[in-house]
């Protein structure tokens, strides 16, 4: 800065506003309709309201508990399901076995008469 | 803007936002000397200062759900006032050519004074043309870089330059010969 930007300075530093400046602005303000705050702005303040906010993160971590004890019970479910194909598959498979066994065995006794006549 | 008056200019906007009657109030505490020392450099008249420094907040009060944050709060203020000192100045009728002799006014307080020199810059600023006035009232009372005044003006950056520059060389001239005319 050079002198005379120094001097500049000095001499528009800010004023010192007349005694009542502000009592006046807002006895004007007053005079004017009541301005209704704006719809998105009302949101916006009832939404950062602390308790408000404390409530959305406990509400989030309930949903998030529910989601994960359903998404569980679900795979049991799943699981539990496959199991059962699983038994019944191995209890036909071994009904299969066991009736061509039997068979054989029935084969069996129905030859061994004859074979000693 | 320092942090503090940050804080507090947010947290008054969040109680505006809410509702909240008292938090106007804060804003023009905040501001009132910055927006009335912006009307009375332009207009060199108390009166007439604060009649639009009032307008300026009332204007606010209008607009109050359109202000986004504590920077666009301060950056709306100094331009409003900037207008609104402008148009003031516009509505006067012209005054004669500022006499150098009405200016210096040195009769008994010593020449040498810095009130003085003060007072003879502020007369000095208040007769430069309007549009050169708003640049060196922004540039050396409110400090700001010259880019943010091109944005607060709506001018061109090299406008502002140019207008910063010419109304420096102006000034310098007058002081010069204004201490010509002390010493004599």
């Amino acid at each position: 800065m050079n002198p005379l930007e120094e001097k500049l300075s000095e001499a528009l530093r800010r004023k010192a506003v007349p005694e009542g400046f502000s009592e006046r602005v807002l006895a004007r303000t007053r005079e004017l309709p009541e301005l209704p705050a704006r719809f998105w702005d009302r949101l916006k303040a009832f939404i950062a309201r602390p308790v408000l906010r404390w409530a959305a993160i406990g509400l989030c971590l309930v949903i998030a508990c529910s989601v994960a004890y359903r998404a569980r019970q679900e795979r049991q479910r799943r699981e539990g399901e496959m199991a059962r194909v699983q038994v019944k598959q191995a209890l036909r498979i071994a009904s299969v076995k066991l009736n061509a066994a039997r068979r054989k065995v029935q084969e069996i006794n129905r030859g061994a008469p004859q074979s000693r006549l | 803007m320092t942090t503090a008056r940050l804080e507090r200019s947010e947290d008054a906007l969040a109680r505006v936002a809410r509702g909240d009657a008292t938090a106007f109030a804060d804003i023009v505490h905040e501001y009132q000397s910055m927006v009335f020392s912006i009307t009375y450099h332009f207009l060199d008249d108390r009166s007439l200062a604060e009649e639009a420094a009032q307008d300026v907040f009332l204007r606010l009060y209008r607009n109050l759900g359109s202000i986004k944050s504590p920077q666009h709060l301060v950056f709306w203020l100094r331009k409003v006032a900037c207008r609104r000192a402008l148009d003031e100045v516009r509505k006067l009728p012209k005054a004669l050519p500022a006499s150098l002799e009405d200016i210096a006014e040195p009769a008994e307080d010593p020449p040498d004074s810095d009130p003085l020199l003060s007072r003879g810059l502020r007369r000095m600023v208040a007769s430069l043309p309007e549009d050169s006035r708003a640049v060196i009232i922004l540039r050396y009372q409110e400090e700001l870089d010259l880019a943010e005044i091109a944005r607060i003006l709506d001018l061109p950056l090299n406008t502002v330059k140019s207008r910063l520059e010419r109304s420096l060389g102006v000034l310098r001239e007058k002081l010069h010969r204004w201490a010509g005319g002390i010493a004599r």
